[in-house]
């Protein structure tokens, strides 16, 4: 579990937003537009509601007039196109009259337990203004505009539970719907998607009257909604090891079922390569202008080139097709390329893996309770089994501690710093778990390996959240990341695209080393398309 | 008027405030932990955690350590922390449930040494109680039952207190809350503590927050 191959992640059909979707279908949840008081000019508010077997759901999105110099995506903007909250159930005027009051605040505000998360998106300027001139002059969009931008709205941050009074998680974590990882919030951005073709339309059609047309199906499945993220996402990955650990076996579960597969049905061939010749179309548009990734999409483009020949030289029916492809890619393809296999291969898939997007959950109590009765010596072997990657490094080598990782007291956002040349070092996060690890290894040499944990936790209380972290990689295996945290070279982006991958992203395209824009829900259907209305 | 904060508000803001004064992350942690299990019952928890960590803010936390625990726990200083004697216990669920009753001296605030020892209740799936003055207080997996003199349960020091496993598994009460109810002076004092955990503005990490390109595209 290396950071290099984290950040050459593509999404899966275990991604959270194809959890979400495949199950609101399933169990053919019903959806409305409960509430428009959006006037011509495009500002109010408006409900969504979607409604499943046992409970709704709804977005309660607002509508503001933001000045052009006040938009910007920075963590540290105040004031943004439209806020949202997704609502617990169906909210009456009073809710909505209470959330007018502080939702557009975001951080600012305060939510309450009937709230389930916090989210705030802007226009992209790019496409806004475009898509509403041509629409109100009954025209479509242009195409290539369309899908070069791909989408209408860019969402900022989309707080989740417990954040700014928001319901805590354990409201949710019973129910089956919502339970599993980041659904509530991936509800509100599927939902922020429909709000978001739904005001260009309002507002085209209050410009232009009857000449107005409505954006064409095949065009609207191409708009998205745009995300950009920094760093406020990346300590997640560090802060939850047995989450991480689940999801990651659940991935690797669900490569080695279709690995292990002797043979593969014309069926199954035929899915995998529509699914390849869609992989193709989509590095066709997606675009960075970042020398990292634009170096990656050139290794990826040129790995699509080589699995194209081998896709048409090698049989894929017989004799292990996919554990021979995957070999195969090990020695001949980069990581993207590497990974965008293991993707493609899960497609035909789905009754085979689908069933893995169950265990992706946590119940993270259970690691946080420390197993004093270990001994000394056994806690050693579990660092000289799995932790070379953490003592190997020489810490006291400048390049090898030259970051921290901080929380800015300006947004209570998590931020990188250059430890050498930078302020603030002594706020540090605990981040740096190599070097956490490697201390604590040092100190064991110092005990009688017979001697218990209880003992040398009274003794070394400093070296507690390390030894927590250490028991539960003893028996979660991806648990932790195996590189240096706060190495000179380590790329934060890489964190946010293996997070966001999870998610169900496409179209990475790093910013900065620290700062990355997605896309969200590209080509997904509607909730007017795929849910029946309800009554 | 009392301000609702949910417990995931509660544990994070408990476990900065203890970093804060000094209690290290692995402590901290248990500390936000106990804070976040009491409020869960609608009993004050951060707000003895408050005051606890306000009487140890800047002092040096291995004084509240326990020295001896062969035999009755003493801390070097004053009286022992009952989230590092908790922790402690909880590291030693093991003997507890094979017996052993742990007696303990001068002590503050024990109901937090109830909470974190009732992660290692959780844990176990059984039942430890602990004792002190008048009153006894069983935690169970999934909760809790206080027997004897009210007035004891929020004492800020006693004397001594002693901690065994117990084969009761009724609890009294459940967690009833997931949203604690708090005085916003109180709050606001845990969050300027959890508060000197952030490191201040400064032109490099507002140069972090953002990319390098435009944002407004």
């Amino acid at each position: 579990m290396k950071l290099a191959r984290m950040g050459s992640f593509h999404q899966t059909r275990l991604s959270f937003m194809r959890t979400l979707l495949r199950r609101l279908k399933k169990e053919k949840w019903q959806f409305e537009r409960k509430l428009w008081e959006i006037g011509a000019d495009g500002f109010g508010r408006a409900v969504y509601t979607v409604s499943g077997p046992e409970r709704s759901y709804s977005l309660v999105a607002f509508s503001h007039d933001l000045p052009d110099h006040k938009r910007s995506d920075r963590v540290i903007a105040t004031a943004w196109d439209a806020t949202f909250t997704l609502f617990d159930g169906v909210p009456d005027t009073a809710d909505l009259d209470r959330l007018q009051i502080n939702v557009p605040k975001q951080e600012a505000g305060r939510i309450s337990d009937s709230e389930l998360s916090l989210s705030r998106a802007n226009h992209s300027v790019r496409l806004w203004q475009h898509v509403i001139e041509r629409l109100s002059n009954g025209q479509q969009p242009d195409r290539n505009q369309v899908e070069s931008v791909g989408y209408l709205v860019r969402t900022t941050a989309v707080y989740g539970s417990g954040k700014f009074g928001a319901a805590d998680r354990l409201t949710i974590y019973q129910r089956a719907e919502v339970s599993g990882p980041f659904q509530a919030e991936l509800l509100s951005v599927w939902l922020i998607r429909a709000f978001s073709i739904d005001l260009v339309e309002h507002i085209a059609r209050a410009i232009g009257g009857d000449r107005a047309v409505t954006i064409s199906p095949d065009l609207r499945r191409r708009i998205g909604v745009g995300n950009a993220t920094g760093l406020g996402m990346a300590p997640f990955l560090i802060n939850h090891p047995a989450l991480i650990n689940n999801w990651m076996v659940a991935r690797e579960e669900a490569i080695a079922r279709v690995r292990s597969l002797a043979d593969a049905s014309g069926e199954a061939v035929n899915d995998f390569n529509h699914h390849f010749e869609l992989a193709k179309f989509n590095l066709s548009q997606w675009h960075s202008e970042h020398p990292i990734q634009i170096k990656k999409l050139g290794q990826l483009n040129a790995d699509l080139k080589k699995m194209s020949t081998y896709i048409e030289t090698e049989s894929l029916v017989e004799n292990h097709p996919w554990d021979r492809f995957y070999l195969w890619a090990e020695k001949n393809l980069s990581l993207e390329g590497q990974e965008q296999l293991v993707s493609l291969m899960l497609e035909p898939y789905g009754e085979l893996v689908d069933d893995l997007s169950q265990c992706m959950d946590a119940d993270e109590h259970l690691s946080f309770f420390i197993d004093g009765a270990m001994g000394v010596g056994r806690l050693l072997e579990i660092i000289e089994a799995q932790c070379d990657w953490a003592i190997r490094v020489d810490y006291q080598q400048k390049q090898n501690r030259a970051r921290f990782w901080y929380t800015s007291a300006e947004k209570l956002e998590p931020r990188v710093g250059e430890r050498f040349d930078e302020p603030g070092a002594e706020f540090e996060q605990p981040l740096s778990i190599g070097l956490f690890i490697k201390q604590l290894y040092q100190t064991l040499h110092e005990w009688d390996p017979r001697q218990s944990i209880a003992d040398l936790l009274l003794a070394h209380p400093e070296h507690r959240h390390t030894v927590r972290r250490l028991q539960t990689l003893a028996t979660h295996p991806y648990s932790e990341i195996r590189d240096n945290l706060i190495a000179a070279d380590m790329l934060p982006i890489d964190l946010l695209r293996c997070k966001l991958s999870f998610f169900g992203a496409t179209k990475f395209d790093p910013r900065s080393d620290r700062w990355v824009r997605i896309c969200m829900y590209q080509d997904a259907p509607y909730p007017n398309e795929m849910l029946a209305t309800a009554r | 008027m009392k301000q609702k904060y949910t417990l995931g508000e509660v544990e994070s803001h408990v476990r900065k405030a203890s970093q804060a004064t000094g209690l290290g992350w692995g402590l901290s942690e248990e500390a936000g932990k106990a804070a976040r299990w009491l409020a869960a019952f609608d009993l004050p928890g951060p707000e003895i955690s408050l005051a606890h960590l306000q009487q140890l803010d800047g002092k040096n936390y291995k004084k509240y350590f326990p020295a001896n625990i062969d035999t009755r726990w003493q801390a070097q200083g004053d009286y022992l922390c009952p989230i590092v004697s908790g922790a402690a216990l909880a590291d030693r669920a093991g003997q507890m449930l094979a017996g052993t009753e742990f007696k303990l001296g001068e002590i503050a605030y024990p109901l937090l040494l109830v909470a974190t020892i009732g992660q290692a209740a959780r844990y176990h799936k059984t039942t430890f109680t602990t004792s002190w003055a008048n009153i006894r207080v069983n935690c169970y997996e999934n909760g809790i039952r206080i027997e004897g003199s009210q007035d004891d349960l929020l004492l800020a020091r006693v004397n001594s207190a002693s901690c065994r496993h117990s084969t009761d598994l009724v609890p009294q009460q459940l967690p009833s809350t997931l949203a604690y109810s708090i005085e916003p002076s109180i709050w606001s004092a845990i969050d300027a503590l959890a508060f000197e955990t952030y490191a201040p503005a400064t032109a490099e990490s507002r140069a972090g927050a953002g990319a390098g390109l435009t944002d407004n595209d």
